[in-house]
């Protein structure tokens, strides 16, 4: 159940932000912190920007995630500020390998898990709709985002039940794991998906008529601060080309 | 036959961009070892080709695979690899469309060669690094020197066509692949 986190609970998500304002963030973060673009002037920006998904989850009733992830982060980032620059070799390579995945791949995963966990696909499908985005990629997109859980959640208990049988990587049947565990997730997975398109098409998508929507979306004082944070560094990005920082 | 994309094709190309995503990004983790990054060409497509190929049993109209190839750009994206997957994703799934196509959605060779042409999509990560080595690393540079190091002399500049013709031929052994899982699991579980 571990990763129930990325499933959508109405009733208990705390604060709410528009779903505009999410993707904003979510390519803010893969821009700046996963793809570290204009690194060496913005970097003092970063930790600012990583910030950002903890206070989410926070926000969100997820105390646990974000505390135990914010602690793994202030660690990865002390470790490469004062340990890394005093050792050599293979402990430098493997020090500095995990502290990198920590700092950049943590925040792009968290904001991630928000966006998930804090969206339900009615939500993202209105603001999809509200940006004009073409019907033919809003439902693959719609339908895609609520099946990354189930996909993981599906491959996690086949690895469980192929372990048991002794089918797994560095077991007595290593060659056989990879086929043995891609074969059963395709099949469950498709037969899912059979399933989901039933419902969605007893549920009117895909009719000829305009669908309604009952959501309310819209930007509030909250959308505004996160928004704000977001485009400060596309500002020092773009002042930097002109050579102003 | 009704050409236009239904409700139902839609979902299908959400559920196996999730699979393949799922997978690609599984395997990609490996990248963070300086050798891994260039075998990756060949790795994610050959895995990438179980789910494809089981995907192209239900493509039956124009669009669907570049749809899949559109998100999967748009995913790269949004992982932080750059808008050169994008562009690349765009060309190589209309073209994989259009051999499809040739192929009347119905022959097993052009279906081999679509995945061959599709997995083209993640020569396009590989772009950055060549046209332009400084602003790759300038990503790149809380990874330390040594692993700069190591993969500026994985990748000399004639290495990004033969990355290119690699993630097509691994597309297309990954085809294969898919097309044997394809035949001994899924035809015979009626999932085909």
């Amino acid at each position: 159940m571990q990763w129930s986190i990325l499933q959508t609970d109405v009733d208990a998500r705390g604060l709410v932000l528009d779903p505009r304002t999410k993707l904003l963030l979510l390519i803010t973060m893969a821009v700046f912190v996963l793809g570290g673009v204009g690194s060496a002037k913005l970097s003092f920006f970063n930790p600012v920007l990583c910030l950002v998904p903890f206070f989410l989850l926070l926000l969100s009733h997820r105390v646990k995630t974000a505390m135990v992830s914010l602690l793994l982060y202030i660690l990865a980032y002390l470790i490469m500020l004062f340990v890394v620059p005093h050792t050599m070799g293979l402990i430098n390579y493997l020090l500095l390998g995990t502290g990198v995945v920590v700092m950049r791949l943590l925040p792009g995963i968290l904001t991630g898990m928000y966006v998930l966990s804090s969206t339900t696909v009615s939500e993202f499908t209105a603001a999809m709709r509200k940006i004009h985005v073409s019907e033919k990629l809003i439902i693959p997109l719609s339908v895609m985002f609520r099946f990354f859980p189930t996909v993981i959640d599906e491959y996690s208990s086949i690895k469980d039940a192929m372990c048991m049988r002794g089918v797994n990587f560095g077991g007595r049947n290593a060659g056989k794991a990879l086929e043995y565990r891609l074969v059963p997730l395709m099949i469950c997975s498709v037969k899912i998906g059979q399933e989901l398109s039933a419902a969605a098409l007893t549920r009117g998508l895909g009719g000829n008529v305009h669908r309604t929507n009952v959501c309310r979306i819209g930007f509030h004082i909250t959308d505004t601060v996160v928004m704000a944070l977001c485009a400060a560094p596309y500002v020092g990005l773009l002042l930097s080309w002109c050579g102003v920082l | 036959m009704n050409n236009k994309l239904n409700a139902k094709d839609l979902i299908n190309v959400g559920i196996f961009t999730a699979i393949y995503f799922v997978l690609v990004f599984a395997f990609s983790m490996l990248g963070v070892i300086p050798i891994f990054m260039p075998l990756l060409c060949v790795v994610v497509p050959i895995i990438g080709g179980v789910p494809f190929m089981l995907f192209l049993t239900k493509v039956k109209k124009f669009g669907m695979i570049l749809i899949m190839s559109l998100l999967t750009g748009l995913l790269m994206l949004l992982t932080g690899m750059g808008y050169f997957a994008l562009i690349v994703s765009a060309v190589s799934g209309l073209i994989a469309e259009f051999v499809i196509r040739s192929g009347g959605y119905k022959s097993a060779s052009k279906a081999i060669l679509t995945s061959g042409i599709f997995s083209i999509w993640i020569w396009g990560n590989y772009i950055l690094l060549f046209i332009n080595r400084e602003a790759y690393f300038a990503t790149r540079q809380s990874f330390g020197q040594e692993y700069i190091d190591a993969l500026t002399n994985l990748t000399p500049i004639w290495i990004c066509p033969v990355l290119l013709v690699v993630a097509f031929v691994s597309g297309i052994i990954g085809g294969l692949f898919g097309r044997v899982l394809l035949k001994k699991h899924f035809i015979k579980a009626g999932i085909v």
